[in-house]
Parts: C-alpha cells; structure tokens; sequence
C-alpha cells in the first residue's frame, strides 16, 4: 500500500498534498422490543485526497481505489480553482510510524456472532423484564475495526489501527400518555470486555425510566445549580470547548477580538484542559489526521483564556502553537480541528460542602443531549434531585439547562475535588468523534431552569 | 461494471439459498463548494458506490453492505450468516410498478463547478451589501447519482436522480452577544435563485437589529414553516408505525380520535416531484405514495415499511424504518401576514436549541430559542435571547389557533404554511 500511495503522490501538483485510505469492518446488532431489529455487517473501502494550492482546499472522496492517483489529480485541480492567497501550514516534523491496535482484552472481530446477539440480548431482557411499566427498549450493539493508512508530501507516512466498540442500553418506560426513556452506554477502543458485565448497568436504566414516570417536572425558573460530573463535562465540552476550536475563530476579527488570549472569562476555580495523550480515554490518538502529535493543551487556566486548538492552517494563521486537533470520521471526510479528551480540572471543595448554603436549587444529573449556539447553550439533564436547605429532596424530570456562556462561566461558585470521565461521541460539521469529557460536580448561581410552571 | 450487472450477479449467487433476497446497488457524485469568513475556501468532490444486500433464509432477516463490487463474496457471506440470528419477519420482497414522481434534472448536470462558485459569492455580496460587519459563509452543492434495485421476486428497476443545493449564513458578532442566522435550499433541480436565499438570510438579521425582552409567562407562540420541527419531531416519532406497535407511541391504540385542531392536517409524501425525500421505492422495495397522517385534527394512519406493517396488520406505506418521506401541512384559511398582524403580544420561532434532548416521543419540549422574535400589537419588535420555549406537542396541536394560507418548502423535506400556537410557556432569564 505503501508503494501505492507514494506512487499516486507524484500526480499532484500543490503547495501541499495528502492522501488518507481506508478499510473498514463493522457489525451492528439492534434489539427494539423483544426482538431484534438489526443484524448487519459491513465491509468499506475508500479513500480521500486533498491538495492545497496558494491557500486554497480542493478534495476529492473515492471508494475505487483504482481512482486513487485520479484523485490525486483532480484534488490538486480543484485547489487551483480555489487558492488566492499564499499558502500557510505551521511546520510539522515528517513522521514515519506504523501502529498496529493493541488489544490487551479480547478483540471483537474473534467474537462469534452469536455472542454477540446473546451479549446484547441479555441486556436487553434485564430490562424488558424489570418491572411491568417497562413498554419498550432499545440495545444496540456496535463494533468497527478501521485501518488507516495517511501520506502527506512532506514526507510523513502513518498506518494505524482502530478499534471502536459500543453498546447503548435504553428503557422506554409508559404509563398512560408519560413516557420516560432512560440510556446506560459503555463505549471504548478497546475489546469485546467493553460490553461484558454490564447487567447492572441495564437493571439501572430500567429502575430510573419506571422511577422517572412518578417525578414530577422541574418548575421552571432560575436556579443555584448543582452539576454532576457527567453533565459539567459534557458543559466544558460544548460550551467552552467548541469556542476554543480555532477554525471557528481564525477568519473572523471580531471573534478573534472578543476570544482574545489573556482574556478572563471565568472566576479563578476554574481551568479547562483538552488532552489527546491520557491513556485509555475515548478521545485519546497519538497523531491527529494531519500527522501532528497529541498534546496536552490548557484552554481555560484559572479563569483567564490561555489557549485553543488547532489544525496546521489555523495554527498558522493565528500564530499560535500546534495542538494535534485536526481529526477526521472516515475516509469521506477531510480533518477539522476536534476536541479529543476535555475536562475541567478538579477543585478541593467536597461534594457535601457543596450543597451546604443552598436554600433552593436544582441537582441536575447525567445527560441526554446537549447543544449550544456561539454563546447560549442548552443542555438537558437526564434527571435531578431539588435541593432544599442544603439537603437532596424530591426526583424531578425535564431538567433542561440554558444560558450564555460567558455569564456563567462568572458565576461558577465551587468546583468539585471528585474528576470523572465518560465516553461518547461529539458532531461537528456532520462529522462525528470519539472523545472524553471530564469533571468534578461543580455548582453554578443564576442559571435559567427551563420546564412548565 | 454496470450497476444492473452488479445486482444481478449478486442475485444469482443468493437465490438459490434464500426464500427471498433484494439487492441495491447505487453510486453518487457530489461536488460541493463553500465560503469560508467571506472567502472561497474549499472544493471537493466525492464519487462513492454502496451495494447492499437484504436476504431472508428460515423466516430471519440478515443484511449487509459493501463498497466494492470486488467484495461481494463478502457481502453474500456476511448477510447469510446474519439470518441465523436476524429479526424474523413474515414478507417477500415485493414486485410492483413505480408510482409516477421525477427525481431528475439534466441541468444539474451541466451545472459547471464555476457556477456553484459564483452563486456563492453572490449570496456573499448580497448579504455584506446589507451590513459588511456579518461574517459570511456560503454554500453550494450539485449531486448525481443512478441506483439500481433487483429482488428475487422480478423487481428490476434502475433509476436516476440529482439534487442541488444553495445556502448561506452570517455571523454577527457584538460584544458580549453572537448571532448566527442563515437560510438554505434544496431540491433535485438547478432552479434556486441566489438572490432570494440571500435576501430570507437578510430578512433574519433585519429583524434581529434590536434585542428585545420578553417576559415569562404563557403567550401564543407562532412557528414559521422552519420553527414547525420543534412540533414535528415528537409527532415523527409518534407516528413511527414501529413506536405504534411497540406501544411506545403516545399515539398507539388512537386512530380515529381527534389528536389536533381541525385546523391542521397532515400528510406524508415520497412522490412530489423533485423534492429530496422522493423516490420511486424505499428501502424494502414497496413503491412511495401519499399517506393521509391527520385529517382535520383526526388521527388517520401512521407510517409503515414492510416489515412493520405485516405485523401490525397494517399496508406498508413506503416509509423506509417507519420515517418519514416529505411532509406536507395542509394551507390554513388566514393569510399568512394576517396571523402576525392580529397577535397582541407573541413569539416567532425559527430556530432552536437543544431539541430532541431529554424525552421526545413522549411529546414533552423545553427548548432554547436560537432565533426567535418578539411580537407586539401586530408587528416583529426585535430578537428575544436567553429564553426557553417548553410545553407538550399533544396538547400544542389541541391549541393550534391559526394556520397559515400559503404553504412553503424548507430547506429540506417539509412544506408548511406557519403555525400559530395559542398558551405555550416562555422562560426568560430577564423576565423572570
Ligand atoms: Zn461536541
């Protein structure tokens, strides 16, 4: 393959070329119900080659890889029709690495299939047989293996290996027109163990989405606000971490004004890290899609803006250090500046002391979506617990935060000394990514509660 | 190789071990082009092909997909094994004529790459002729592709179809305050003027020059075609034919009782012609149609594959995994201004966040306005921020009080006339 790439390599004429195949295999078993739903597997190969000219991108995508070199050619012509400016990639030492996956549990593609339906239907049956409310589930089961072989024209050649296994427990609770639903998931690169001994975990789901039916919605209104770890981690992440992805910034002057580094943005307790080297994490690689080495990479340091992540473009652009963030899906898609592993660093306040002085707020735990625009976020809670009097009361559902980002960045009153990360996947420009997200409860003052009053 | 050979070949390696089996083989061309903070920033262009396959052996379903007809061993192999666990399912694949809908427009092929290019900068100037502070970004795409769908039941059918796509949004930056609007179009011809996406791009920012307040507090609510997703999405998956018979549906067991207004009524499409969600079969092989969903406010029917249908004793009505093709929201009787001019005090939705977090088939929303407005004695007074729009799609379809008289196509799959909504909840940061 080596051979291959290097060969199609000298079909483009460009400031700067690279080419990235792939092969890829995966498997997905789905139980809706009692039954399963899906039971499919795939095999894909392709490719994409993308050439800048004076500044200028042009790609093109193929799974044919006898198009390969054509690719190549037609990658540069494009960026020709583009490129009106000089050409800026921050400097990057050429590597030469071949990684083979390193699987220390058991890797999934030894798996037969039908362990991996009984795996899945177990599960699934824990919950379905939980409790009499329980209407429907949902447990998917998903395993990829992809190979990646990346080339660039300076010289640094990549093969890599990875692996990707999830499962994804959800309970549909129903009585009369409410409906709950609650999902447990585990996720990893790492094998098949990633979904073994999950029984609890699917007992769990089903007990919260019966126990959910009889809580009543939050009441709306503006609240102190208790966060568990998964739920601020997932707050640094679409809040605070997307802000600081540079291709976002780079262009525009008056973002660059208003991101400007030096500037404080929160109070002192809290600093904000994306780190692509921690390992075992979801988010974890040790080059980006462009070649570039994972680092450590503080974004938010007491407060006061610091740092943001780049691709070789922005890094250029902004003159400011390389961070490894430029990642891609798949072989259709060209790299853009990514999180990796995001967290906010722990504080020393203990959880206890935290509720202590609240009067009237909201404990809002886990996550089942999160969204932001610029500045305003929307971040529903899987559920919460009102507190009163500095002491966790009542169940309460529909727990939807809002606000500006900035505001509550301000209003941070205690971080947590207890970090914890969990695992998912973040969408950015149709694209998703593996990543992590991290923190310790953290609680927040004046923040808009949405629900019915 | 022909896409009509690759199915074929496939077929002829499957028949003799499956009681029924359905191939698709298809490749697609796109080449879109985008504007980057005012500036041509990149062109790609991406030649894919997919062949998947579908096969039943002892009443269980397996299925696979492959990209390279060299793999199709492979993809036999992979969807026989499948069927030893697969769902079990009691249908063949079908055999019948395609219902009579266009998907294709030659001119979009002509379209040459430049075209795209300056279609966007057009976009560009228009909106920087407007206030050469936003940021622009701009976007145009050009698509093509053929298919081709064989079964063992003498399904042999190949088709064809474009799509083009023109759209554009800015961000605007103040201190302390961001805002980002944009308006999009797409269908499967070459037909979408520059100008006017520009100019409903323009109109957003018009109308956002002045950040109002609003206060907390129950007020009708009016949803432009674009808003109407935050009604629509709880209602896709109440109307899922698999939700329905899995008993997760509010709607299971409401056919024929009045779940909305008559006001509003509520049809599915897969056969408008050039519109992205139509086509001739779904993923199953049955042909596309219209299904009545709601009649005047009565639940009429809800949306089946073939799968799904024969065990709910139900006809399959085109819709692949139970989604929706395109949907079209009847014409109301209020002309469409009038409904804003007869508002008190009121919210315009166009955007939102945050929808489909939390809990969405039971119908509950509480969701963020990225782009809404405020209403006062008849006319749009500014953007409304840091508020939050919460209330049930149920009881909101119950409270319809005006719909629009003249139905639009979004971006995407909808055609819709604006919906006005009487008591939902606004949570303000600043009313509060
Ligand atoms: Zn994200």
């Amino acid at each position: 393959m080596r051979e291959r790439l290097e060969d199609a390599l000298k079909y483009g004429k460009a400031d700067y070329v690279e080419v990235r195949l792939e092969e890829l295999e995966a498997t997905t078993v789905a139980f809706k119900g009692k039954e399963i739903d899906t039971l499919s597997a795939s095999k894909a190969k392709g490719g994409i080659a993308r050439a800048m000219v004076r500044g200028g991108w042009g790609m093109a995508v193929f799974n044919d890889l006898k198009e390969l070199s054509d690719a190549v050619r037609r990658a540069c012509e494009l960026a020709g029709l583009v490129g009106s400016e000089e050409a800026s990639l921050a400097e990057v030492e050429p590597v030469q690495e071949v990684t083979r996956a390193e699987l220390r549990g058991r890797d999934f593609r030894g798996v037969p299939l039908d362990e991996k339906v009984r795996t899945a239907k177990e599960y699934n049956d824990i919950m379905l047989g939980h409790h009499p409310k329980i209407e429907t589930t949902e447990t998917r089961y998903w395993d990829s293996f992809r190979r990646v072989w990346y080339i660039n024209s300076e010289g640094t050649y990549i093969e890599d290996e990875r692996p990707d296994i999830s499962i994804y427990m959800t309970a549909i609770a129903r009585e009369g027109d409410k409906v709950q639903k609650v999902t447990e998931r585990a996720i990893s690169h790492g094998g098949f163990e990633t979904v073994e001994g999950l029984q609890e975990r699917a007992e769990r789901a089903a007990r919260r989405s019966v126990e959910l039916l009889s809580a009543p919605p939050v009441r709306g209104g503006v609240y102190t606000v208790v966060l568990d770890p998964r739920l601020a981690g997932v707050f640094a992440h679409e809040a605070f971490g997307h802000l600081s992805e540079a291709d976002f910034v780079y262009e525009n002057p008056r973002l660059k004004e208003l991101l400007v580094l030096g500037r404080r943005f929160g109070v002192e307790e809290v600093s904000i890290v994306d780190d692509g080297t921690i390992p075992g994490l979801y988010g974890t690689i040790k080059y980006d899609d462009e070649g570039v080495p994972a680092r450590k990479t503080y974004l938010l340091r007491e407060g006061v803006l610091v740092g943001r992540l780049h691709n070789r473009e922005t890094s250029a652009k902004m003159g400011e250090p390389l961070t490894g963030n430029a990642r891609a899906q798949g072989y259709s898609s060209e790299p853009i500046v990514r999180m990796t592993n995001t967290y906010i660093e722990p504080g020393e306040v203990r959880f206890e002391d935290m509720l202590s002085g609240i009067k009237l707020g909201v404990y809002a735990i886990d996550m089942v979506g999160g969204q932001t625009m610029m500045e305003m976020f929307t971040f529903s809670a899987g559920w919460g617990y009102m507190i009163r009097d500095g002491r966790i009361e009542e169940l309460v559902r529909d727990v939807v935060l809002t606000g500006n980002l900035f505001e509550t960045l301000k209003n941070v009153e205690a971080v947590g000394d207890d970090l914890r990360w969990d695992h998912g996947h973040c969408g950015k420009g149709g694209q998703t990514a593996p990543v992590s997200t991290g923190s310790p409860h953290i609680r927040i003052r004046n923040v808009v509660v949405g629900g019915r009053r | 190789m022909k896409l009509r050979d690759i199915a074929h070949m496939v077929l002829e390696k499957v028949s003799s071990k499956v009681q029924s089996a359905q191939v698709v083989a298809s490749w697609e061309e796109s080449t879109p082009v985008s504007f980057e903070a005012d500036k041509l920033k990149a062109i790609k262009t991406s030649r894919t092909v997919s062949i998947g396959l579908k096969v039943i052996v002892e009443g269980r379903l397996g299925e696979s997909h492959v990209t390279d007809p060299e793999d199709v061993d492979a993809l036999v192999e992979k969807a026989l094994e499948a069927t030893k666990f697969g769902r079990e399912v009691n249908y063949t694949f079908p055999k019948e004529e395609p219902p009579d809908v266009k998907l294709y427009d030659g001119a979009v092929v002509e379209v040459p790459t430049e075209r795209l290019v300056e279609s966007c900068r057009e976009m560009l100037e228009l909106v920087k002729d407007y206030n050469p502070d936003i940021t622009v970004y701009a976007y145009a795409s050009k698509g093509v592709g053929e298919s081709h769908v064989a079964n063992t039941s003498g399904l042999d059918f190949g088709d064809e179809g474009t799509g083009y796509y023109l759209g554009v949004h800015g961000e605007l930056v103040r201190e302390g305050d961001i805002l980002m609007a944009g308006y999009g179009r797409g269908w499967r011809r070459a037909e979408i003027d520059p100008s006017e996406v520009a100019g409903r791009a323009i109109e957003k920012f018009r109308m956002a020059e002045r950040v109002v307040e609003v206060r907390s507090g129950r007020m009708p609510v009016l949803f432009t075609p674009e808003g109407l997703e935050v009604l629509l999405l709880s209602l896709k998956l109440g109307l899922n034919g698999k939700n329905v018979l899995l008993g997760s549906s509010p709607l299971s067991g409401k056919l024929g009782e009045r779940i909305a207004d008559p006001r509003f009524s509520l049809t599915d499409s897969g056969v408008e012609d050039y519109r992205p969600s139509s086509g001739h079969y779904d993923a199953d092989g049955v042909p596309k149609g219209r299904t009545v969903l709601v009649e005047e406010g009565v639940l009429r029917n809800f949306l089946y594959d073939l799968d799904t249908a024969t065990k709910a004793g139900r006809r399959p009505t085109g819709n692949t995994a139970c989604s929706p093709n395109n949907w079209l929201i009847s014409a109301g009787n209020t002309p469409n201004d009038e409904i804003l001019r007869d508002l008190r005090e009121g919210v315009v939705v166009y955007d939102v966040l945050g929808l489909g977090q939390g809990n969405p088939i039971s119908g509950e929303f509480s969701v963020n306005l990225a782009l809404g407005y405020k209403v006062e004695d008849g006319e749009v007074v500014g953007r409304v921020k840091n508020t939050m729009l919460a209330g049930n799609v149920y009881e909101a379809l119950m409270r319809i009080s005006a719909v629009g008289s003249s139905p639009e196509w979004t971006t995407g799959s909808l055609c819709a006339p604006p919906v006005l909504v009487d008591g939902l909840y606004v949570v303000s940061k600043e009313g509060t």
